[in-house]
């Protein structure tokens, strides 16, 4: 049955769901059929449908890999709201003008290429980097520490290059808190703490939220932060996808990909589950 | 009393923001290093700003860069805020297809975007260049303004609404004269890391540049092979300072507007 | 009633939308016929020193689109071959995009400074009878070593791949990253050939590998020889562009050829079958294959030339140096990767199954 009230209701969200949906909805599509096709020896597509890919992918360790992965793009949104929270806290409690100021200081770095960006950690932190020099200089050490090459300096580089969206996120969601609540809660004797937890941090969940699916997704599919600081000794799906790419086996590039989204997709799931307040979910 | 949390608010706040430009001032120092490679100090030198000056083809590039963020950056902030505010009047499930529709441009591959895009494109025969570049970063910067003014217009006091509603406000004027002024500052934001987005896209920009086009950030990756040269940290140094000035400027423009609206 | 003022943004919308379109229509104008659309990779792989050269004597413009791989200029090359007239692309995709049907037969008439190609770099598996590909730079894989720094760790002197096992090399060495190069040199370590497919062999090859763990500091496609100039290790396999690269940082570097065999790579112009300008580019092919030019460009990007009439006007520093001009013992001594796809699963199982023992 039409209820016309609704589809009038409905109508002008169409545009935006027509361009978008279109526009990502054929390579999504794309991906999950290429995942069950495979190629010949020139890697050209072969229209046959296989499970093959699936079964590769279902390997004790690519799925170590998966929960590598998991486990960066998690501890790198973490890390981002830890961070993050109390820098949109406090930008959003500067005065109005000083406001917008800051938040384009966070941003701006971002506006240089991510390449450069992560050679500057290279500088940085190499052996004979910036920081092993001055440790040097001034006798600290005798000999340079290994700073590179592991986890941790993909973790550092990793949320270096996502918290702008962390911390955008946040501030948008403190920002617009109504003050008058705050004050209410000292009125009523609560402590800055207690305030802060009983009202603006469940207030701002939305923001919490949003900025951990910003930052976690391309968190999980991020690859040459991995190959430049982790040295390449670590590997993340990222980079399983790019070196099927690179040996032009795209079924089972898709077939990552596929199981990607998968985890992304439960993610989001298990949080709405969690939260089961509609308000926060931001998804699905 | 008051003077305490100000400052652990301007310690931390000054902490962060030297973490945050360490890794930049380093990009800038090495734009002055003799080496073209980044594993030695060799020495102070300007050759890279003379040879960056003297390069048509970063100029070029940097060009086709500029106008497609920048347009990018308007055409996103634009459907995303319709999008957002959208959501104000469909119903629940609506909402929720949007929201989703919204999450997708995040969770495919970039790979499997810049080449079905490649293939839809030219199935359509649009022209590969400004357009198809425009088209692309509009689609995946679009989702990032979506949520950012989502999550100002979450909470909005929906009985304001009403109550201007009632007292015969239109649509548009509701729009203009509620929703806009609130949710402005979350398109600012938005605006610029989808300029940030945009300016550091390759895949996508690999497959969607025309046989006449490249940018920079595929500019960039693209000397890989023979070897990334410090006359790409000079022009990031240059961007940098540009955009400092452009700020700075802005900053004293809009000083005593800013201002006016703190008395109000 | 309620929707009309969301049309009206809708409508403003999609204004600027058409107003960009618009704006952007007229962009794509050609300069009539005298141009030629190139695509590989940026830098200056293909100097622009030369191209501007070229400009200048013919009034041709070359349009030079940047790519970052073989694979995205295969997509591209495939989704609009009558946009694109020249490609540089590496040996294994001059086969694919020959079977493929997407390549122009040369014509070599048209190009008569074909006849300066060394013979060396003909004929090889990805076109065995020259007729759809024209040599343009060939590299080669080796070893970069510091001898003072493997002295200084108490390892014996690095003569062959078999040497990079030695416990006093531990987190010394820094290797391309790439599953079929690393399993490569391991599988010519124990005398094999690259892209091995008898399991027995194979598996003796990933215990081999799985043995060099310790020794490795880090893989590195794009840079390896930062590694080598900033000390962090003595000893890399790498192409011969960036050994060159890191001798000329650090003169104490130097090439060790391994006898055991490397792999060789040759990057080659070819033509699209559709290509819109055909003509334009047989003239710039000519031209590149100039003994002056040829030589020119090799100075340029650090690649060994392919060009025989090109070595006379080489200077004697390139002449002289073994990774730029390789002796001929050491390029008999060279093969390439071919049949990757058959082993490929493989070899990234047992690749990412030894990253994941770090």
């Amino acid at each position: 049955m039409f209820n016309l009230k609704k589809i009038k209701q409905n109508a002008p969200a169409v545009p935006i769901l027509v361009w978008t949906g279109i526009l990502v909805g054929i390579p999504l599509i794309y991906v999950v059929v290429l995942s069950f096709l495979s190629r010949d020896s020139l890697g050209n597509i072969v229209f046959e449908f296989t499970w093959e890919n699936y079964k590769r992918i279902f390997d004790p360790v690519y799925l170590k890999v998966f929960y590598n992965s998991f486990l960066l793009a998690v501890l790198t949104g973490l890390i981002t709201l830890l961070i993050g929270y109390p820098v949109a806290y406090f930008t959003a409690n500067l005065e109005a003008n000083r406001r917008s100021l800051a938040m384009g200081l966070i941003i701006l770095p971002f506006w240089i290429s991510s390449l450069l960006r992560v050679y500057g950690w290279i500088i940085l932190l190499g052996n004979n980097g910036l920081i092993n020099s001055l440790l040097l200089k001034f006798k600290i050490i005798d000999k340079p520490l290994t700073m590179m090459y592991n986890f941790g300096t993909v973790l550092v580089g990793t949320a270096y290059m996502l918290i702008p969206f962390m911390i955008v996120a946040l501030y948008n969601s403190i920002d617009k808190l109504d003050r008058s609540l705050l004050e209410a809660s000292y009125d009523l004797g609560a402590s800055k703490w207690k305030t802060f937890f009983k009202i603006t941090l469940p207030l701002t969940m939305p923001g919490i939220a949003g900025g951990f699916t910003l930052v976690f997704i391309p968190a999980l599919g991020l690859f040459f932060i991995s190959d430049l600081l982790g040295g390449g000794k670590n590997i993340f799906l990222g980079n399983l996808i790019n070196a099927q790419i690179k040996g032009r086996n795209r079924p089972l590039a898709a077939a990552f990909s596929v199981g990607m989204i998968i985890l992304v997709l439960l993610v989001l799931y298990i949080y709405t589950r969690i939260t089961k307040n509609k308000k926060e979910g931001l998804f699905l | 009393m008051k003077a305490k949390p100000q400052r652990l608010r301007t310690f931390y706040l000054s902490l962060f923001f030297v973490l945050l430009y360490i890794p930049v001032l380093a990009v800038i120092l090495y734009s002055f290093n003799q080496s073209p490679s980044t594993a030695q100090w060799t020495g102070f030198t300007l050759d890279w700003y003379r040879q960056l000056f003297r390069d048509r083809v970063i100029a070029e590039v940097f060009k086709i860069s500029i106008v497609v963020a920048i347009s990018t950056s308007i055409l996103s902030a634009l459907l995303g805020t319709a999008a957002a505010i959208t959501t104000l009047q469909v119903t629940e499930g609506m909402e929720k297809k949007i929201n989703t529709v919204m999450l997708l441009p995040l969770l495919v591959p970039e790979v499997a975007l810049g080449v079905s895009l490649l293939l839809f494109f030219s199935a359509l025969k649009l022209p590969f260049g400004y357009l198809t570049l425009i088209l692309s970063h509009t689609l995946f910067c679009t989702p990032y303004v979506y949520i950012m003014v989502q999550l100002r217009l979450k909470e909005i006091d929906i009985s304001v609404i009403e109550a201007a509603k009632d007292l015969g406000a239109g649509r548009w004027q509701i729009i203009k004269t509620i929703i806009l002024p609130l949710v402005a500052p979350s398109i600012l934001t938005a605006s610029l890391l989808a300029v940030a987005i945009s300016l550091d896209d390759v895949v996508i920009s690999t497959y969607m540049a025309g046989p006449t086009s490249t940018t920079l950030p595929v500019h960039i990756f693209s000397m890989m092979r023979v070897g990334v040269t410090p006359k790409v940290n000079a022009l990031c140094t240059l961007i940098l300072v540009g955009t400092f000035f452009i700020i700075g400027f802005s900053q004293f423009i809009s000083k005593k507007s800013k201002q006016r609206e703190e008395f109000n | 009633m309620i929707s009309t003022k969301i049309k009206k943004i809708l409508v403003l919308t999609f204004c600027a939308v058409f107003f960009v379109f618009a704006f952007v229509g007229c962009g794509g104008k050609d300069n009539g016929n005298k141009q030629i659309n190139l695509m590989t990779w940026g830098g200056d792989f293909i100097p622009r020193e030369i191209i501007n050269q070229f400009e200048e004597e013919t009034g041709i413009k070359v349009n030079y689109k940047e790519v970052t791989s073989n694979e995205e200029m295969q997509s591209l090359l495939e989704a609009n071959p009558d946009q694109y007239d020249l490609a540089v692309v590496t040996d294994y995709m001059v086969d694919i995009l020959r079977q493929n049907g997407y390549l122009e037969k040369l014509d070599k008439g048209k190009i008569p400074n074909f006849a300066n190609i060394n013979p060396v770099y003909q004929g090889n598996y990805y076109d065995e009878n020259d007729e759809y590909s024209i040599p343009y730079a060939v590299s080669i894989s080796f070893l970069l070593v510091n001898p003072e720094g493997v002295a200084a760790l108490g390892a014996d002197p690095i003569t062959s791949y078999k040497d990079l096992w030695q416990e006093e090399l531990k987190d010394s060495i820094v290797l391309i990253d790439w599953s079929v190069e690393v399993i490569g040199l391991v599988l010519k370590s124990l005398g094999y050939e690259y892209n091995e497919t008898d399991p027995v062999k194979v598996a003796e090859a990933k215990e081999k590998l799985f043995e060099l763990k310790d020794n490795i500091v880090r893989f590195e496609t794009n840079t390896p020889e930062d590694s080598l100039i900033s000390g962090e290790a003595v000893a890399g396999f790498m192409y011969s562009n960036q050994a060159v690269k890191g001798q000329a940082a650090d003169p104490k570097l130097q090439p060790v050829f391994p006898e055991e065999g490397m792999p060789i790579y040759i990057d080659c112009f070819v033509m699209s079958k559709d290509a819109p300008n055909k003509d334009n580019a047989y003239q710039f092919l000519n031209f590149l294959l100039e003994p002056e030019i040829s030589a020119k460009i090799s100075e340029l990007t650090n690649f060994s030339n392919a060009n025989k009439a090109a070595e006379e006007f080489l200077p004697e520093d390139f002449k002289n140096n073994p990774m730029l001009n390789f002796p001929d013992e050491v390029i008999k001594n060279t093969s390439f990767y071919i049949g990757v796809a058959e082993v490929y699963e493989e070899y990234e199982h047992i690749y990412s199954e030894f990253k994941m023992q770090f």
